[in-house]
């Protein structure tokens, strides 16, 4: 039991270093941030401690806050994802550093507020209680409200953080039915495995819909783009890796506790679909930066989903063994995408520190000044765009690998894998589209504005943290075999009956391996060949035009213009133009704005009807006495007729 | 091993080349002109090989790197086509993933070198590679099911070796529609024009010089070589000839092909640009209907609504149209 007593010392000194973090925040950056690092590696041992050992690792102690015995329990599943928890949980910390300094003012509270996230994710992820996961659910939730607000001087600020209470909330809430409802239906809160139980399968929709509102799926992600374009890079750094995560992690996890209903598979695997799509879609519309990296992350939960949904399809189908390969690929690919999408951020991080705008449109050329940031986010985006031989592709491989082999067994309920394979290519390639599109406008070509020709490349401190995510994603791109072993783990505790399965990736690493070498070594090649028969620099050809102008570049707009077009119904986008005019047109302009489709057109205009409704009623309430009366009697007047007919029948 | 891998890539890198010239040499012989030699492109690329190199002010070193790591995944994609009785270089469980994805990433390296000069001819060339392509794949990734489906198993080798049977037709039809946008011939678009405004790949390609054009067109002429080769195999049932007959039909299925495009390119027209998505959508509709077919297909065979069993491996699902599953791969080994 030795390994059992490493774990529970390594997560104590972890609550204990991050409580030290929260503490210190205010009277020592180094001291603070000395102890996030001590904190989160401890954590990441203890995890992969799990991971990587023999068995599950519980703790139980006479403590009973909320009147419940204090249980801690760290299997499988929540190890993997208390990794990803640690890993993003230091990184942006040491990010924060130099990009959040003492000169912005929260600094401090910044520190304080990220620990208590940390700690309260990890919470989340150990407790097996139903009592204490809402209470650690609600400290994460709030955390996350502090972190986003952090820069509360800005109105736009403010309006995302209240948008994200809100909505997590409305999730909260459906959890607080579904963990109440569980706890009556089994005679207690603790949590574990109860699929003999099939009266409880119709909660699953309860889970889903509060997990899904932390998670971001379409429809339920309409927090999630202000809410991460308006926080500090840092923070959308870990609530777009991490934060969303645990959405993912309380689907997982109760869909594979909980008996589910029987179209819970085709629900996820749908939700995961459109989510996907759609995500993308709108992610390669937008010209905010930060709102498009936001908008993927809908994409990339969706993919997710689509992992998620096959397995449990598979599961309630004699565990047939594809659904394990689609599993695995789900949860490889929510390690992947917490990587690269932290490093995307930190790189749009650092694009906003340089320039101080998001807006693509203002950008350009940034590859001059930033070349390492430029060169770190271009990894990111072959990660993002899911191609080898990064990380990316790794984990939609392993899916692709599930779908393909749930179709070839040609079983009738596998039906669903067909659309789901083809909508998943769908998204990849959009997905491409819109990061080719990203890093293009916002890195290539020539500035486009003042600001975007005076950036300055970000220091070591900044740098640091990105260079450690894009190797991280090389090495599981290059290397995918090293994490089967954590990943297997994770399957095997969702469904045992798919434990032990083969390392299917160990095919696929060695290929991916030779293709970076093979690339780097072709582009040196090229480049020295190049350089040996003689590079000239001249002004962009152009078929003869001359120097093109910042003013003639493609925008990310028109980039994604005829993608846009197709998914107009859905936009709504608005256009604002005036044409050019008469022989000497004074100005003309022309303006795209795609809205935040399902707040805009769907929510706000039902929270306005609820409002005037409401408006409507406040007529009955006028304070005079006579009234009131007439209120009453009348109310008697129709009991009585009711009673009486009632009687009379 | 080693031998078989050399001679592979030698094959791929040296007759591809040739594809284009006899597409031209067709053009010219339907309108009545004497045409190019058919070694025009190898006459261009040896040319362009020894040139010196212009490059933007404003590109950065990924310009020149980037038509380099799409030749090596244009490459790698061929190398996990298999060849008739030769096989595949690489061959392994979802390598036909792999396959799409390596050509997506040649598609992102070119769109990224597009974007690096700053003009609005390649942005725009960019835009339109990246959307068409996401229709493109949908079908691409429609007919990859439909020959799993078809035959149970999703490494290349198997997947191509029957003819996939009922959907045949259909599957043909949609592939060959993808081989001409994907390669940007006409009817998608005008492989001759340099300077028209509706263009997609020429476009981007047009501050590209020397070397790095060089390893540009030679990619393209290799993704034509290996939209051939998997329109072809996936298209002949390639295990039921003898090592011989299968060399030989290889040959003349990519012929055919080669010749199809010329043919196509002197008969039609350049469509108009807002017909392109409508086109593309076709060959997804004719993809998506030959996996359809094959999964209808099965099912009937099945019997009525019978379900199968559930953890059904597609040993006892039903046996596709392939009557001597492994028997007649005998000769496979040996001949390579």
């Amino acid at each position: 039991m030795a390994v059992g007593l490493l774990i529970g010392v390594m997560l104590f000194v972890a609550t204990v270093c991050l409580l030290a973090a929260s503490g210190l925040a205010a009277r020592s950056a180094r001291a603070s941030f000395a102890c996030t690092v001590a904190g989160t590696a401890a954590g990441l041992v203890a995890a992969m401690a799990v991971l990587l050992g023999p068995g599950d690792w519980e703790w139980t102690s006479a403590l009973a806050p909320g009147g419940e015995n204090f249980r801690l329990q760290l299997d499988g599943l929540a190890a993997f994802f208390l990794v990803l928890v640690c890993v993003v949980g230091c990184a942006g910390a040491a990010y924060a550093c130099e990009y959040w300094p003492e000169s912005t003012g929260s600094a401090a509270r910044g520190r304080a507020w990220w620990n208590a996230l940390v700690l309260s994710m990890g919470a989340v992820l150990l407790v097996s209680n139903g009592v204490h996961f809402l209470m650690a659910w609600e400290a994460f939730a709030l955390c996350g409200y502090f972190l986003i607000t952090l820069d509360n001087r800005y109105a736009g600020v403010r309006a995302a953080g209240w948008l994200y209470l809100a909505a997590s909330h409305v999730g909260t809430l459906a959890l607080i039915a579904f963990f109440a409802s569980l706890a009556q239906s089994l005679g207690t809160w603790d949590l574990g495995p109860t699929n003999d139980v099939p009266s409880i399968a119709p909660l699953f929709w309860l889970a889903l819909f509060g997990f899904g509102m932390k998670a971001g799926f379409f429809p339920c992600h309409i927090w999630l783009p202000s809410a991460h374009a308006n926080a500090p890079s840092h923070v959308s750094a870990i609530m777009s890796g991490v934060a969303i995560k645990m959405g993912v992690y309380g689907i997982v996890r109760f869909g594979g506790w909980l008996p589910v209903p029987d179209a819970a598979g085709y629900v996820v695997i749908g939700i995961g679909a459109a989510s996907a799509v759609l995500g993308i879609a709108f992610a390669f519309a937008q010209n905010d930066v930060k709102r498009l990296l936001a908008y993927c992350s809908v994409e990339n939960i969706g993919v997710i989903l689509i992992g998620v949904g096959a397995a449990l399809l598979a599961r309630s189908h004699g565990n047939a063994a594809w659904g394990g390969l689609a599993l695995a690929g789900a949860l490889l690919h929510v390690w992947n995408h917490g990587l690269f999408k932290s490093l995307l951020f930190f790189g749009a991080g650092s694009v906003l520190h340089a320039t101080g705008t998001r807006e693509m449109s203002r950008l350009g050329g940034l590859w001059k000044s930033m070349p390492w940031t430029a060169g770190l986010f271009a990894v990111g985006a072959v990660a993002v765009a899911g191609l080898p031989p990064l990380n990316g592709f790794a984990g939609e491989w392993l899916i692709y690998l599930g779908l393909f082999e749930g179709a070839t067994t040609r079983a009738g309920f596998a039906w669903a894998v067909l659309p789901a394979a083809i909508l998943l290519a769908t998204a990849g390639s959009l997905a491409l589209a819109a990061f080719a599109k990203a890093g293009g406008v916002i890195f290539l070509g020539v500035p486009r504005t003042k600001p975007a020709a005076g950036a300055h490349e970000c220091g070591p401190g900044m740098l640091a943290p990105m260079l450690a995510l894009a190797t991280a994603c090389t090495v599981i791109g290059v290397a995918p075999s090293l994490v089967w072993m954590p990943v297997a783990r994770a399957v095997g505790t969702w469904n045992p009956a798919w434990s032990g399965a083969a390392n299917p990736l160990f095919a696929l690493g060695p290929a991916q391996l030779l293709l970076a070498v093979l690339a780097a070594a072709a582009g040196a090649l090229l480049w020295k060949k190049s350089r040996a028969n003689g590079l000239r620099r001249a002004p962009t050809w152009d078929c003869g035009f001359c120097r093109p102008t910042a003013r003639m570049q493609y925008t990310g707009g028109s980039f994604a213009g005829i993608a846009s077009g197709w998914f107009a119904a859905i936009f709504r986008t608005e256009h604002k133009s005036r044409r050019p005019r008469g022989p000497f047109p004074a100005s003309a302009f022309h303006l795209d704005h795609v809205p935040e489709t399902v707040l805009d057109r769907m929510i706000r205009p039902t929270g306005a009807l609820i409002e005037k409704l409401s408006h409507a009623a406040l007529g009955l309430q006028h304070g005079r006495l006579p009234f009131y009366i007439l209120y009453l009697v009348a109310g008697l007047a129709v009991l009585g007729v009711y009673v009486f007919l009632e009687a009379a029948l | 091993m080693t031998i078989d891998w050399i001679l592979r890539i030698a094959l791929w890198v040296v007759l591809a080349p040739l594809l284009p010239g006899i597409i031209n040499k067709v053009k010219a012989w339907v309108a009545g002109r004497k045409g190019p030699p058919v070694l025009q492109l190898y006459y261009d690329l040896n040319r362009l090989r020894k040139k010196s190199v212009v490059l933007s002010d404003i590109a950065s070193p990924a310009f020149v790197v980037a038509p380099a790591v799409a030749w090596v995944a244009v490459a790698s994609a061929a190398f996990l086509l298999p060849l008739g009785p030769a096989d595949a270089g690489v061959s392994f469980r979802g390598d036909v993933l792999l396959m799409v994805y390596l050509l997506a990433l040649a598609r992102f390296c070119t769109a990224w070198a597009a974007m690096e000069t700053g003009s609005a001819f390649e942005g725009m060339g960019a835009a339109r590679e990246v959307s068409y392509a996401v229709l493109g794949e949908a079908a691409m990734f429609a007919a990859m099911l439909s020959l799993c489906v078809q035959t149970g198993s999703i490494s290349l080798v198997d997947m191509l070796e029957p003819t996939s049977a009922v959907g045949t037709a259909l599957l043909a039809a949609g592939l060959f529609i993808v081989l001409l946008a994907e390669n940007c011939r006409v009817p998608f678009n005008d492989p001759n024009t340099h300077l028209e405004l509706t263009m997609v790949h020429e476009v981007m390609v047009l501050d590209h010089s020397g070397p790095p054009l060089a390893a540009i067109l030679h990619g393209a002429s290799m993704k034509l070589l290996l939209f051939a080769v998997l329109l072809t195999t996936a298209v002949l049932p390639m295990d039921r000839f003898s090592p011989a007959g299968a060399v030989g039909a290889l040959a003349a299925g990519i012929l055919l092909v080669t010749v199809g495009v010329g043919l196509t390119e002197s008969f039609l027209a350049r469509i108009s640009f807002r017909n392109v998505p409508l086109l593309l959508t076709m060959a997804f509709l004719l993809c998506l209907f030959s996996l359809l077919v094959a999964w209808k297909g099965c099912a009937s065979a099945l019997g009525s609504a019978g379900v199968p069993p559930a953890s059904s491996g597609r040993q006892d699902a039903c046996a596709p149209g392939d009557p001597l599953p492994s028997s007649a791969r005998a000769w496979r080994g040996g001949a390579a």
